[in-house]
Parts: structure tokens; C-alpha cells; sequence
């Protein structure tokens, strides 16, 4: 479905996400109020704690097994509890640090969540047409060499008989990260300055010593249909526009914010 | 009302419509049966033709100590960033990989598995319950409606009559399952049959007083399997739980499951231990258990390296790799080392023990192959020395981070020049997808690099010709032999390897390949040998006391730069074991070492005009290596 427009406003995202925190806490939040020297666990804690072993292990807890979770959840209540109290949350980079990064994945995630038309990501992909070009794709045979001169002498004399590598002779119709993971980068960009051809050409060099080669074929990639490769535009579309929601919305709230740095 | 209430229920209303919107606009997830066709659409090669490599040891920003460290990248960046595109790290610097990767699994700890979604979760459960969703209705009707319906929410709220749906153990437990869920789907979205895999995993975080037990967990399923579970976290005291979910996991849904222990080496002696988990002595049934269990093992990773310790092998002059730091205690340096534990920690030792516990009770508890990988907390799958993105976000590249103390544990003895860089897993597949991946490691038809892609062949036979690299050599390797993780059951003749290593086309040349044998005497004792079977310029560098010169070094360290002057750009032999005698209980792997090159601190000296100290100093060259599985041999008619 098409969300109306102000759906997509950040600040709409922001304020609900900051309606979220707020709910969750003066609801939910108050059994864990760090203030309070009470803690009960309810039967639902203990059910929900039931639950998740059950999820994990595909069977229920034993009673022994259930208080073993019970021990261990009141273990970390206490502890955190205490921690707050001692105020050990203040000043700490890590929770600081944590705290806006859940800030910033409250922006980002509404993005996430919302559609998007196949205009719109057919716009994405005639912007940006290199991310989804397919890779070239190289059909050639090559003949190995230790020394540049030898493949030299080779070449003019017309010999097709390279030096012993435990490489392939000849590639068919593979792409090109494919033979950059074999033959090296030096190798790979050299394929793009030869025509193909029947004949052989270089000497060529990689970061095993050298080759000549025979180009037999290139098939360079064009960009395929959205109707194609939807979820991949649909994909890079989406982490796109989180980045900028996150954006957007720290400027909205730096805005609001009177800063001096003193120099 | 209290003004508390008040701001809450107006606070409600908002939520409500921002989770509406949420729910009426789920991205739509992958079909596990279009999975399945891509799957089922990729040629399979006759025996592994090339090399797969990949990181099974990534953490996000679901984990929670990657995030606490800030790291602001989730799994979807990771991917991204593994297959080969542009990301920009949580420290704002542009990164890329210079060469993708075919494989990812990401690990993040299953304890408090992206509990920081939670708060943002938990609302969104509250749109199920009847009346919030009528108030949702009514909201997006008309202004009016949607006004009644606000206040109709403040009456609620001040009244104490709000929807418990946030109280019920059910759908909150469905937040856990959500935050998993999420992270299938966006593998399932990422995963390209034949060109880019995603594996889903998590890392079990078991360190009893600080002794690193950890697992990394990776499945071969896709959603439709994984989705039935939750990631284990840490609910029983025993490596045995561990295996019991594995086992549940594959009843209940017919997939598959292996462990990958790692960083054995911050085990403090407790990884390979010759009793069982409750310090009894082994059974049958426990050795068969880890091995089934678990039948790769991380040999190296940022946290040091885990293939031999010089305490151990006092013979072996490269053993020294990677230690520095590392051996000095546990994984929070609560307790320190002490001599007797190192060899339940190294992996050579552990292949020892193993066969020592097989003579004992018919079965071998660490029958492992060797994998390599990252353990970065950075979402990104970094492992070469000039890119290393830092073992967490707290130590992406910047000028102090090679000479500072690191902040696990106590903080004494530990810096930031004694992380690696880390290392890739190399698997032998004969396709890209999840299912070849995933049995190439069953098989143990993987290995270990310390970040170089080398590309290792080993296979072990009895009838392999002195020639047998004239012809199809990797063929005559599956068709008369086992390939690297294979058996072979001894048959009285001298067993012989092919053994194969191709230096990395972008990297350094090769310095030597090693043959390491470990084997058990008649009298039970265990002993290992290491056998220099190929060398660069062997004519010239001849064995002095039984021992192979060292190649040479060509660092400059000012300008970290090395030269392929020395060193060869490919070593291959056919070996026999002169020292074979029939019946024994043995094991072979290979040790491939390339020439010196510059370790990351000399390039971050380098770029960031620092100097080293004088300890980091002496360890920023360092010779990289890879590890092969083993092969066995043992006697006839097991």
C-alpha cells in the first residue's frame, strides 16, 4: 500500500519512536525501576522465560532448569540496580555511546519499514546503473612465464608452450571477479586494454610472473530490468534512505540544541 | 490525571501511528521457494575446482559488545561490504574490499542477541491487540475519528485500563524471535546462489571465569528451518547443551548444524582437554560427540593464533606466530598462564591428544580441520594486513591504536599491535550455496589462512606417481587419493602426498611449504616432526643441520614496502613419509609460509606518521601463513 505523505516526515518517525521509549518505559519499565529495592517475578517473567528455552531447545525447561533462568535473570536485576544507584551509568562511554546508537536506529528503522513504488526504484536504478551491472565476463586462454623474456622469445616464435602452474590453460565465458581471485588485479585490468582476438598477445603480467594471452571473447554487462533484480534495488534503495533518515533526523534535534564550542 | 499519564497516552496515540504504519508496510521477505529454485539452478562441478573464501566469524551491531564498542553497522552493511561494495564504517572512513568475498557468516552472541532493538520492538506487539488496532482504524479514517480515538486512549490510560498486551510472555517472547527473524530475512535477501552466500550463525559465548570456550554456531539452512529457533544463548554451565540444542535443532527441522571452537588459545588449557567437560575421563560417546559436533576449528583470527606454541614445539622456529600478548592468560587476563595449560589450548597438540584418546576408546574427539577468521566486531570482514579495520569499532585505524594498551580485562600485558589482522576461511566447494559450503566443512575440505589467499591443494594416497603433476593432477587427487580433512586407512605402505601451493596473485611469494606429522609410538607416547618438503630456490638454499635456511627479508620499515625478489611464486612436490611405520596412528597438514611482509602497525606508522614501540616494533614483520586440514591415517579395518 501507498502510506500517505506524512508518513514519511522524520519528524512524524521521531516522535513516535520517542512516544515508544516513553510508553515503554511508564508501562512496561516499571517493574524494572532501578529505585525500588522490590523485585517480584511474576508468573508471566517466568512463563516468558519458559518460553524462550523452549523456542531455543525445542522442549520446556525442567523446573531445576527454570529456576537456574530465574537465578540469573534476579542475578543481573540485582546487580543493575545496584549499578544505577551508584551512578555507575553516568560519565560511562560505552552507555553513552549506546544510548544515542539506539537513538539513531529508531530513525533508521522506520525507513525501513516503509514501501516503496516501482517508479521510485526504477528511478534508483537509472541513477545508479553500476551497482547493479552484472559483472563483464572473459573467455581467453593464457600460457605462463617465470620470466618476461622468455615469454617474449615464446610470443615471436610462435610457441604454445607456457611454463608449469598450477593455473587453468584457458577460462570460458567467467566472470571478472572470478579471474581476479585467480590471476590477480594487475592481470584482470590488463584483459581490458586487449581486443579479442585469435591471436596471442602480451606479455602480460600478474603477480605470478608473466602470460600471454588469447582473448577469445568479452561480454561486458548491461544493467538488467528492475522487474529482474527488484529485491537488489529494492534492497540498496532501502540502507540508502536509512542513512539519510538517520541524517535527517539527528539535524532535526541538533536544531533544537544551542551549541558553543569553546576554542 | 497525572501529568505523567497524560504525556503517556499522548505519547500512546503517536505510537500507535508509527507502529501502524510499520505493520501495514513489512518489507516483503525472500520466498524460501525462490531460494530454493536459485539453489537448485547452480551447476555442481564434478570435485572442487576452485576456492571458496570467507569470514564465518563476523559481529554486528546485534552483538552486544560490538555495539557497546559503538559500531553502528548492522548485518545488512556487512554483507554488503563482504560481497564487494563501498560502505562507510561507524568511524565515518570509506571502505571497500579490494576483493569480495563468496562466503559470510555472521556471528553476533546469541546472549542479549540485539536486545537493543527490544524497546523499539516492543510497541509494535501492541498493534495485535484488538483495540489498538481499532484506534489505529479509526485514526487513519478521518481527522474527527482520529481525534475520538486519542481520546479515547487518554481515557484509557488515566482509567488504567490500557491493553495488556505488552504483559503477555508470549508476545514477548515473539520480540526475541522477531530481532532473529529479521537478520534471516535479510540473508535470505543477500544470498546469491553461485556468486555470494550468506550463512546464518551466532557465537556462544561460554567463558567460565574468563576461559574462552566460545563456538561460533552456523547453519546450513535458509529461513524457512533457522526461523524455528532462537540463536543458544548461555543457559546451562556444559559444552553438552550446546550439542543438545544442535541436536533438538536437526530433529525438529531436518536441517543442519556444526560448531567452530575458537580462540582456544584463551582457554587457559580448558578447549581440548583429555577428560571429558566434567573433568571424567573420556567416553567413546563424548569424543564422537565433538567430532560430529564440531568438525572445523578457527586456527587463527585477530585474538592470535592457535596452530602451535613454541612451548610446546620448542623445534619449531615459526611457532612464534601470533603469540605475543595472547599467551600471557585467559581471554580477560583473570587468570594467568601457567605452563601446563598451553597444550589444551593449540591445535597441533589437540590433534595429538586426539589421537592418543582415539588408541585409548576407539574414538578421536578432535578430528578437526582448520579454518581461519576475522572475529571483527566492526561489521567489516577485514583480514589483510593494509586494510585491517580493527578488532572493534574502539580500534578502527587511527594513530594511537598499534601502541595502546587494549581494553579487555585488566589491561596490563595486552596492546593493540598484538592483534592480527585476522584470517579467511578457504573451502573447497564445488559451488557457491549453502549446502556445498556447509558439507565442504563436514568434510573438513577447508583451511586456514592468516589473511593471504594461497591456494592449497593436499591429498593424501599410496599410488600417486613421482610424475603425477605432469597430468591432471587435481583429478588423479580425488580419483586414487583423499583430499585435505580425508582418511586413509593404513595398509601397510608408506602413504603419499601431492601437495600444492599457489601464492596469492595480489600478495607476497611463498617462503616454504611444511609437512607436520603427529603420530603415536607403540609405547603411547605422542610426537610430532615437521618435514620442509618444498622451498624456494632449493638449489641454492640448502638444508644446514637438517634445517632450511631462512629465505631473507626485503621489509623496508619505513616505507612497509617488500619486493617478490626472493621467495617463489609456487611450490608443489610429490612427498613420501620415509618414516611411516605400518599400523601407525598418524596425521599430516600442511604449512605453507610466504616470505616476510610488513604487518598492519608498519602500515598505520606509515599513514599515520607514528612511531612504533620498540616492542611493537620488533613484531611488525611477520612471515603469513596458511594451514591446511589434516589428512589420518590409521590402522587398517577401523
Amino acid at each position: 500500500m501507498i502510506l500517505s505523505a506524512w508518513t514519511r516526515e522524520p519528524i512524524v518517525h521521531f516522535l513516535a519512536a520517542a512516544a515508544a521509549l516513553f510508553l515503554y518505559f511508564s508501562w512496561v519499565g516499571e517493574p524494572a525501576d532501578p529505585a525500588s529495592r522490590a523485585i517480584t517475578v511474576t508468573r508471566e517473567d517466568r512463563a516468558a522465560l519458559a518460553l524462550q528455552w523452549e523456542r531455543t531447545m525445542q522442549r520446556p525447561p525442567t523446573d531445576a532448569e527454570l529456576d537456574i533462568m530465574v537465578e540469573t535473570f534476579l542475578r543481573e536485576e540485582v546487580l543493575y540496580r545496584e549499578a544505577i544507584r551508584l551512578g555507575l551509568d553516568r560519565d560511562d562511554p560505552v552507555v553513552r555511546k549506546r544510548l544515542s546508537n539506539k537513538m539513531d536506529y529508531l530513525a533508521a528503522s522506520m525507513a525501513e519499514t516503509a514501501a516503496v513504488s516501482d517508479s521510485a526504484l526504477a528511478d534508483w536504478l537509472a541513477k545508479h546503473p553500476d551497482r547493479f551491472t552484472p559483472d563483464a565476463r572473459y573467455s581467453f586462454d593464457q600460457l605462463y612465464f617465470a620470466e618476461r623474456a622468455a615469454a617474449e622469445v615464446a610470443l615471436a616464435g610462435g610457441s604454445t608452450i607456457g611454463e608449469a602452474i598450477s593455473l587453468p590453460a584457458s577460462f570460458e565465458n567467467t566472470d571478472r571477479n572470478r579471474i581476479e581471485g585467480q590471476l590477480g588485479q594487475a592481470f584482470t585490468a590488463a584483459l581490458d586494454d586487449l581486443e579479442p582476438s585469435q591471436r596471442w598477445a602480451g606479455p602480460v603480467a600478474s603477480g605470478f610472473g608473466w602470460h600471454l594471452v588469447r582473448l577469445r571473447g568479452r561480454v561486458v554487462g548491461t544493467p538488467p530490468e528492475l522487474i529482474d533484480i527488484r529485491d537488489q534495488v529494492e534492497a540498496d534503495w532501502r540502507s540508502s534512505t536509512e542513512a539519510q533518515r538517520r541524517k535527517d533526523a539527528y539535524q532535526l534535534l541538533r536544531s533544537a540544541y544551542q551549541v558553543s564550542v569553546e576554542k | 490525571m497525572g501529568k505523567g499519564k497524560l504525556i503517556a497516552s499522548v505519547g500512546a496515540a503517536a505510537v500507535v501511528l508509527g507502529v501502524g504504519a510499520y505493520w501495514l508496510s513489512r518489507p516483503e521477505i525472500v520466498d524460501p521457494a525462490d531460494v530454493a529454485d536459485a539453489e537448485a539452478a547452480i551447476a555442481l562441478a564434478e570435485y572442487p575446482e576452485t576456492v571458496l573464501w570467507g569470514d564465518t566469524h563476523l559481529h554486528t551491531d546485534n552483538s552486544i559488545d560490538a555495539f557497546g564498542f559503538g559500531v553502528r553497522l548492522g548485518p545488512e552493511d556487512a554483507l554488503k561490504f563482504a560481497r564487494g561494495e563501498e560502505v562507510t564504517s561507524t568511524t565515518g572512513v570509506k571502505a571497500k574490499l579490494a576483493r569480495p568475498l563468496d562466503f559470510l557468516v555472521i556471528a553476533d552472541h546469541s546472549d542479549g542477541l540485539g536486545v537493543m532493538r527490544r524497546i523499539y520492538d516492543a510497541p509494535r506487539i501492541a498493534i495485535r491487540d484488538a483495540t489498538l488496532r481499532r484506534w489505529y482504524d479509526m485514526m487513519h479514517e478521518s481527522p474527527q475519528q482520529s481525534a475520538r480515538a486519542t481520546a479515547e486512549l487518554i481515557t484509557a490510560a488515566g482509567a488504567g485500563t490500557l491493553p495488556e498486551a505488552m504483559m503477555d510472555p508470549e508476545r514477548r517472547e515473539k520480540t526475541a524471535t522477531d530481532i532473529w527473524n529479521a537478520q534471516l530475512q535479510v540473508l535470505d535477501r543477500y544470498y546469491q546462489p553461485g556468486k555470494f552466500t550468506p550463512l546464518a550463525g551466532f557465537e556462544y559465548t561460554y567463558q567460565p571465569d574468563g576461559n574462552n570456550l566460545h563456538r561460533v554456531v552456523m547453519f546450513r539452512d535458509g529461513i524457512e528451518r533457522t526461523s524455528k529457533v532462537l540463536p543458544y544463548p548461555g543457559l546451562t554451565e556444559e559444552i553438552g547443551g550446546l550439542f543438545d540444542y544442535m541436536d533438538a535443532y536437526e530433529q525438529a527441522t531436518g536441517g543442519r548444524a556444526l560448531a567452530i571452537p575458537h580462540n582456544s588459545n584463551l582457554s587457559n588449557g580448558l578447549m581440548f582437554e583429555l577428560t571429558d567437560a566434567s573433568g571424567g575421563p573420556m567416553s567413546a560417546r563424548y569424543a564422537r560427540r565433538r567430532a560430529m559436533r564440531e568438525p572445523v576449528v578457527e586456527a587463527t583470527q585477530i585474538k592470535g593464533d592457535s596452530e602451535a606454541h613454541p612451548f610446546l614445539s620448542p623445534n619449531d622456529e615459526f611457532a612464534d606466530f601470533g603469540k605475543k600478548g595472547w599467551d600471557i592468560g585467559n581471554l580477560t587476563l583473570s587468570r594467568a598462564k601457567a605452563d601446563p595449560m598451553y597444550a589444551g589450548e593449540y591445535l597441533r597438540e589437540a590433534l595429538k591428544r586426539g589421537l592418543s584418546i582415539e588408541e585409548r576408546t576407539g574414538a578421536n574427539p578432535y578430528k578437526f580441520g582448520m579454518i581461519g577468521s576475522t572475529d571483527s566486531h566492526t561489521s567489516l570482514a577485514t583480514g589483510d594486513e593494509d586494510n585491517f579495520f580493527g578488532k572493534h569499532t574502539g580500534n578502527e585505524p587511527s594513530a594511537v591504536r598499534a601502541n595502546a594498551p587494549q581494553n579487555l580485562g585488566t589491561q596490563v600485558g595486552r596492546f593493540g599491535w598484538n592483534y592480527l589482522a585476522g584470517g579467511y576461511a578457504a573451502v573447497w566447494a564445488r559451488a557457491n550455496t549453502r549446502a556445498e559450503i556447509f558439507d565442504a566443512m563436514m568434510r573438513r575440505e577447508v583451511y586456514a589462512t592468516t589473511g593471504p589467499r594461497m591456494v592449497v591443494r593436499f591429498f593424501g594416497g599410496f599410488d600417486f606417481a613421482d610424475n603425477a603433476f605432469d597430468g591432471d593432477w587435481v583429478r588423479a587427487g580425488y580419483k586414487s587419493g583423499v583430499p585435505m580433512g580425508g582418511e586413509l586407512a593404513g595398509n601397510g605402505r608408506q602413504p603419499r602426498f601431492l601437495v600444492s601451493a599457489l601464492k596469492d596473485p595480489d600478495g607476497a611469494h611463498l617462503d616454504r611449504v611444511q609437512i607436520i606429522k603427529g603420530w603415536t609410538e607403540a609405547d603411547g607416547t605422542v610426537r610430532e616432526k615437521i618435514y620442509d618438503v618444498a622451498w624456494s630456490d632449493s638449489d641454492k638454499r640448502r638444508r644446514v643441520n637438517g634445517r632450511v635456511p631462512a629465505v631473507g627479508d626485503t621489509v623496508d620499515r619505513k616505507t612497509a614496502r617488500y619486493t617478490n625478489s626472493i621467495g617463489a611464486a609456487e611450490l608443489r612436490t610429490v612427498w613420501t613419509d620415509p618414516d611411516y611405520r605400518a599400523g601407525q596412528r598418524a596425521f599430516y597438514y600442511v604449512r605453507v609460509l610466504e616470505i616476510p611482509t610488513p604487518r598492519w602497525p608498519l602500515f598505520d606508522a606509515l599513514r599515520f606518521d607514528m612511531t612504533l614501540s620498540p616492542e611493537a616494533m620488533d613484531d611488525a614483520v611477520a612471515q603469513e601463513r596458511a594451514y591446511s586440514s589434516p589428512i589420518w591415517i590409521g590402522p587398517a579395518g577401523r
